[in-house]
């Protein structure tokens, strides 16, 4: 087990810049979910920690040891790949044995670890099978099987579960982090299912065009997004993103987007904003109320224009003065197209965002 | 797809017609293989044999037919041996390597192979006198690996190609290096592209007739095709040991090829990603 460190890692492919100024720490036994849209550069960066793929600049750090000019099977890492990588023409077994064997591992111990990981994987029965025999989901396990016998220092995951169907992912998803628990070794999880990193990791690298651009818990990604790009990037519905302006009145802010105005009960941590300047607010659709249930509030009204019911929630799209949002309602809320609602929003629960990032306020 | 009975019969006539046609040949001289000396000449010719397996005793006894069976095997088997050993890793690496003008490469492989005999048979009769390979099977063996590689560098490049990247990935993590990759992972999965280009190689080796005329004078180094064609009777054509010895000369390709039939399986590789 060990620590991970990266320092300033930067990769460019030709005249592309994938990555830009990458630095990052996994602790001991931490699992870190790397999450960002396709082409963010996430899975990059996981093949240059395993050392499938060379950084431009910047260094690798596993255990304290820099790793920059060791090649992959000498960085005492594991990975599991999106499409498996089960060799085919090997049968379960020796698929487990096939890292053991190339390290000259005594073939007693050989037994044991494929033993142990066939028992936690509840593997036992398929050691004899080869691949093309196995459902996806048996596959997965025997890929995860594959980087468990090695014991490694790591784990990598480069999008485990984007092969496998709804259901069965749900099941893996619980697995794996039983798994985690259970090993209490470092896990790197790359993954664009933000489902996944919020479940499964204890810190998420939020990743968009080569660069991170939020680090923290899944609570704090949700709640406290950085910048406008993880505040719509994280959540179901995504979050309402109004742009407008912002003005710094007397204990409260004014903001305006064409002629939508709200009127805040807010005042910026750093005061001096004489002239409104380019602001998004930001609202997720579960903190909009039907009811105001507490003090102070603000309320927005508007005309509903379209009501989706999920079945355990109801999604209600409201115009408002041309801006539109999003309310995620409890099931029981009946309206109807054409209604004008009240809706009501905590002033803790909104987010503003000024030269693209995240506005310290404090509540009146 | 519907097909009207008459464009059902007339596909069938087609195909009956076709198959007719090109196995004719090969009926009419396997035929002629078990026929008596007198029914071969017969006029009008007779079409059913007696059975009669004379010819392939003289065949084998007079005219040392498992000699030439026997120089075609060592020359035709070290050519394939040879030109994959150096197929295999050269279309590993024109698949996989990153390289500057690979497409140059592989479009020169081409054209090479395209190049008529006759232009380069006065230069490697001339090498070869001077390497003092002429009347050798080595001396024969060369050109052919030189003649059947770009096919088999061609059809192995294709091969590899197609073969999942992630898993070399998954043999790099697990400690194996380029050779151990090659050996352990991909040549086991490139199989069916590994028989179908020994198999090529080994007919072309086996059939090649000009070389081995030019290369082999001495009757005792002589592979089958030159031996059939210098068959020799004292007075007349033998018409019958031809065809026997022409049976001979086939069947063991037909064998070869119904053997590894079953290596040319498509699709080991399935179950390797998704799939």
């Amino acid at each position: 087990m060990a620590d991970l460190v990266l320092t300033g890692i930067d990769k460019t492919f030709g005249h592309q810049r994938v990555l830009q100024g990458i630095s990052l720490k996994a602790d001991d036994g931490e699992f870190v979910v790397l999450l960002g849209p396709s082409g963010c550069g996430k899975s990059t960066l996981l093949r240059i920690i395993a050392g499938l793929e060379q950084q431009t600049s910047g260094s690798v750090l596993i255990g304290g040891q820099c790793v920059d000019a060791l090649p992959p099977h000498r960085r005492d890492i594991a990975m599991v790949f999106q499409n498996y990588a089960l060799y085919p023409h090997l049968t379960v077994r020796e698929n487990l044995a096939f890292g053991l064997r190339m390290r000259k591992t005594p073939s007693d111990i050989i037994e044991a670890r494929i033993a142990e990981a066939a028992e936690l994987l509840e593997i036992a029965d398929l050691l004899d099978r080869r691949p093309k025999d196995l459902s996806g989901g048996q596959r997965q396990r025997v890929a995860m099987g594959r980087a468990l016998v090695r014991h490694p220092r790591l784990f990598l995951f480069d999008e485990p579960l984007s092969n496998l169907d709804a259901r069965l992912r749900a099941s893996m998803r619980v697995e794996i982090k039983k798994l985690h628990k259970r090993l209490g070794v470092t896990m790197i999880y790359v993954t664009h299912d933000q489902i996944e990193a919020m479940t499964l990791g204890e810190k998420i690298v939020v990743m968009d065009q080569g660069e991170i651009r939020q680090i923290g818990t899944p609570e704090e990604i949700y709640r406290q997004p950085h910048n406008p790009f993880v505040a719509g990037f994280i959540g179901t519905p995504p979050m309402n993103l109004l742009e407008g302006r912002l003005s710094v009145q007397a204990r409260k802010c004014l903001f305006e987007a064409e002629t939508f105005q709200l009127v805040l009960p807010i005042v910026p941590e750093k005061g001096g904003m004489a002239r409104p300047i380019p602001a998004i607010l930001g609202i997720r659709p579960e903190d909009l109320l039907p009811h105001p249930e507490e003090r102070p509030i603000v309320e927005i009204t508007g005309t509903v224009d379209l009501v989706e019911n999920l079945g355990a929630e109801t999604l209600v799209y409201l115009a408002i003065d041309g801006k539109r949002l999003t309310a995620r309602f409890p099931a029981t809320y009946r309206v109807q197209p054409g209604n004008t609602v009240t809706v009501y929003v905590s002033p803790h629960r909104i987010h503003l965002f000024t030269k693209g990032e995240r506005l310290p306020f404090s509540c009146e | 797809m519907t097909r009207t009975p008459a464009e059902r019969v007339l596909l069938g006539v087609g195909i009956v017609f076709a198959v007719l046609g090109s196995l004719f040949p090969f009926v009419w001289f396997v035929l002629t293989s078990l026929k008596s000396p007198l029914a071969v000449e017969a006029i009008p010719p007779t079409w059913w044999p007696d059975g009669n397996l004379g010819f392939y005793r003289s065949a084998l006894a007079e005219h040392q037919l498992l000699a030439y069976v026997g120089n075609s095997v060592i020359v035709a088997g070290s050519t394939t041996v040879l030109s994959l050993a150096l197929a295999i890793p050269a279309g590993y690496a024109l698949a996989r390597i990153p390289m500057a003008g690979k497409s140059w490469i592989l479009g020169g492989l081409l054209t090479i192979s395209m190049f008529p005999q006759i232009v380069i048979a006065g230069p490697i009769w001339q090498l070869l006198n001077r390497l003092g390979g002429l009347n050798t099977h080595w001396g024969l063996t060369l050109p052919y690996v030189a003649l059947t590689l770009p096919l088999a560098i061609w059809i192995l490049a294709t091969f590899f190609k197609d073969l999942p990247l992630e898993l070399e990935e998954a043999a790099r993590v697990d400690g194996c290096t380029v050779w151990q990759t090659l050996y352990r992972v991909m040549i086991p999965l490139a199989t069916p592209g590994i028989f179908t280009a020994a198999i090529l190689t080994f007919i072309y080796a086996w059939n090649e007739f000009f070389f081995a005329l030019l290369i082999l004078t001495d009757p005792a180094k002589q592979t089958l095709p030159v031996g059939l064609a210098l068959f020799q009777g004292e007075f007349t054509m033998p018409w019958g040991e031809l065809a026997a010895a022409s049976v001979l000369a086939t069947l063991p390709l037909i064998v070869l090829v119904l053997v590894f039939q079953r290596g040319i399986i498509s699709g080991l590789s399935a179950g390797a990603v998704k799939g």
